[in-house]
């Protein structure tokens, strides 16, 4: 019987390995690695803050991702090298699926070599916060007079306690693409800048053409939350932090009876086939679709190499997000990409310099040069990026380029991570028709609710 | 020194030979399980200090809506698969143990699923049952008549359990059948010559001598399926995960709150605490199973 017993529970804990094998293997010895990482850190900026910056050469490890298909971060590497001798960037590629996860990862190890970490979603931020991976850079901020407001006060939305962890290089905002062609054909006008939500329910409705073989529909959204629910927080008044979803319903009401019509893709369609936005888009069926700025270098890049047929979506342009009533115009949703320094980096000083020049105005125009959106938006920018080959010619198209408010999709809070989850999850419930929009907001509302009380 | 007598020798022969096999199981696998059970009790986040927690991960699990429908949903989802799983490749087994013609291509037809990569199936499987444009939503609209708005969402709310079920099932039954294949070829043929002279049919022969001959290939093939059905995972992303991967409170699953927990929100304590639940489930059906398997051999 006793070996019995003993087998029993053998065979189980052989089985708890297949089960549980991926619960901790990252680090037994972090506590003590990043602790004793600290003073070394301090030790090392006050020696080389007494002495001359970067006379020996220096290599800064930087992570990243996609490498290969993002042409920005060649030319930043590239760019800051030619006007710093002896500072060698070395680029890793994290690749862009689970970046933030990886980094996280490997930056939770005392083995980690990274200088200056790329942070590419805020719920990741508020994980490198909280694991005091990042430093503050108040400090430095301030020694070197960086002005802040040029982040147009996306700095304030990603402030921890009175501190700044990331400065921002790359701001995307969403703005509302459209297919002239199909407007032209149809003989309806164009969207404009200046657009209540009503207005535009009005346009999608008009634009849709539901004949078997003709289709054509006058809105698409993208399964990401982003591209429902965050119409709801433009009014300046919510935020996803507030731990009550009720405003979020005209909106889900919106799109839900346009997807009953016929107006967009029905989202359990784009879930099964996974079908990406650029596809919808560039298929030649999609009047208007709302999107992240990011897309226009996409737009631009693909019709020019041929890989978008441009006899179905060569004629685009670009309006800004409707708005609220009553909301002033130009509102809209953001996202930034900032650059971080790390604690366990040995040259925090020379990986500050790299970090304020990427972010400044010389880094800017590195980004704008290949259609990116940099996070200090001067009109240079806006002209620069305007007059690409490849943008659209209206002038509307320009103007649309410059945004009164900006919300980030996730401003930083400690929990934001679990919030995002959730409101992930019920969002999913509410688009696949598993919940109805009352039930999904009540259980969105009491789920964050239990997470805010912890 | 002291001679070493002849049997401490022999044993540490022997321990040096499962040395270089159990330091590393120490090292990789019986360290970090001590060490996650010891996790269910504290807080971290991997980076900052380790606190105490007590039981206060535990209290959380109940009130966790997430936790809860991970919980629901791995059951049921074992519950679906294990014995279906169990009937369809046993059925197979007898079927394709009979001189039948074809018989080697049917075999491999039938283990064909299992060799397949999950990734490519799933996909396949996502077209088929395509809620507008998939053969078989097509097949109930224009034959069965079923209306528009009426046909399944295989992939959503109540019925992606139930797809996650049916993918598991076909994936999985041909590699059962071959285990059941070799219990059935090691069946003595005197035992059915026998039954036939004492005048046993056919649902005689298999209920009173292939039956309890395969008791414990049977054995063998519960533990591994349950097993298999509790650290579900890869079939619950691929086919309800969609673009994002992320899973609505209808389709997820134990391990993957595990891993959505541990490694997207850091909270390590939390979902070591989780882990924990689902070994007891675990333990718990063995240790049943292991006392059928015991009862039984006993009779």
């Amino acid at each position: 019987m006793k070996k019995k017993l003993l087998s029993v529970v053998l065979a189980a804990a052989m089985m708890s390995t297949l089960l549980t094998g991926c619960g901790n293997d990252t680090s037994d010895n972090t506590s003590n690695g990043s602790s004793s990482a600290a003073p070394a850190n301090e030790q090392q900026s006050s020696e080389s803050a007494g002495g001359q910056e970067t006379t020996e050469p220096v290599t800064l490890k930087w992570a990243i991702w996609d490498q290969e298909t993002t042409r920005y971060w060649g030319d930043l590497k590239k760019a800051y090298e030619d006007s710093h001798p002896g500072v060698t960037i070395e680029m890793v590629d994290l690749g862009s699926t689970d970046y933030m996860t990886v980094l996280a990862t490997e930056l939770s190890g005392s083995g980690s070599d990274f200088d200056v970490v790329t942070i590419k979603d805020v719920p990741g931020y508020a994980t490198l916060v909280q694991k005091n991976a990042i430093l503050a850079l108040d400090d430095y901020i301030a020694a070197d007079g960086v002005d802040l407001s040029q982040y147009a006060g996306a700095t304030d939305q990603v402030t921890v306690d009175g501190n700044l962890y990331e400065l921002p290089f790359r701001n995307d905002f969403w703005v509302l693409y459209y297919n002239k062609d199909l407007f032209d054909a149809k003989g309806v006008a164009y969207p404009t800048n200046d657009m209540t939500f009503d207005e535009y329910d009005a346009l999608a409705r008009e634009m849709t053409d539901t004949t078997f073989g003709s289709q054509v529909y006058g809105a698409h959204y993208h399964t990401w939350r982003s591209a429902v629910q965050l119409f709801g927080v433009l009014d300046g008044k919510h935020t996803i932090l507030d731990g009550n979803y009720d405003f979020f319903k005209p909106y889900y009401e919106m799109v839900l009876n346009q997807e009953a019509d016929g107006v967009c893709r029905k989202y359990t369609d784009l879930k099964t086939e996974g079908l990406h936005y650029s596809a919808a888009f560039s298929g030649g069926d999609v009047a208007m679709m709302n999107m992240g700025s990011w897309f226009i270098a996409t737009m631009i890049s693909n019709l020019q190499s041929g890989e978008y047929d441009s006899s179905l979506c060569g004629n685009w342009g670009i309006v800004k997000y409707p708005h609220a009533e009553g909301v002033e115009p130009g509102s809209t949703l953001g996202t930034i990409t900032g650059l971080a320094v790390t604690t366990a980096s040995d040259t925090p000083d020379a990986s500050w310099d790299f970090v304020k020049w990427v972010s400044g105005e010389e880094g800017a125009a590195v980004m704008a040069s290949s259609g990116n959106f940099p996070a200090v938006m001067t009109d240079e920018v806006v002209d620069m990026i305007a007059g690409l080959d490849g943008f659209p010619t209206d002038e509307a198209s320009k103007e649309a380029l410059t945004v009164s408010n900006l919300y980030l999709e996730v401003p930083y809070a400690p929990n934001v991570s679990e919030i995002n989850s959730v409101l992930d999850s019920y969002h999913g419930s509410i688009m696949t028709g598993e919940m109805s929009i009352d039930d999904g907001i009540a259980a969105m509302n009491k789920a964050v609710a239990d997470i805010q009380a912890q | 020194m002291r001679k070493l007598s002849r049997q401490t020798k022999r044993d540490l022969v022997a321990y040096s030979f499962i040395a270089p096999n159990f330091i590393g199981f120490c090292v990789f696998t019986l360290i970090p399980i001590i060490f996650a059970f010891a996790l269910a009790f504290m807080k971290w986040d991997g980076s900052n200090p380790i606190q105490w927690a007590g039981l206060s991960n535990f209290t959380r699990l109940w009130k966790d809506t997430f936790f809860i429908a991970a919980f629901k949903n791995t059951i049921i989802y074992c519950i679906g698969t294990v014995p279906l799983t169990m009937i369809a490749s046993l059925a197979l087994a007898i079927v394709l143990n009979q001189k039948v013609i074809g018989r080697g291509v049917f075999r491999t037809l039938s283990f064909f699923p299992y060799v397949a990569s999950l990734v490519a199936i799933t996909a396949v499987w996502k077209m088929l049952f395509h809620p507008s444009k998939g053969p078989v939503n097509n097949i109930l609209l224009n034959v069965f008549n079923v209306p528009q708005d009426r046909l399944p969402q295989w992939f959503t709310g109540s019925l992606v359990l139930f797809s996650m079920i049916l993918f598991s099932v076909w994936k999985y039954m041909g590699y059962y059948m071959v285990i059941y294949l070799a219990g059935l070829q090691g069946i003595s043929s005197e035992l059915y010559e026998a039954a036939s002279l004492d005048g046993a049919n056919t649902w005689q022969k298999f209920r009173y001598v292939t039956w309890p001959q395969l008791s414990s290939t049977t054995f063998f093939v519960v533990v591994m399926l349950t097993i298999n059905c509790f650290k579900v995972y890869d079939i619950a992303i691929m086919l309800a995960g969609g673009g994002s991967g992320e899973l609505t409170t209808s389709a997820t699953v134990l391990v993957y709150y595990i891993y959505q927990k541990a490694f997207i929100d850091w909270d390590l304590g939390y979902s070591s605490s989780v882990a924990m639940v689902l070994f007891l489930m675990v333990l718990f059906v063995t240790i049943i199973q292991f006392r059928g398997q015991a009862k039984r051999e006993k009779a």
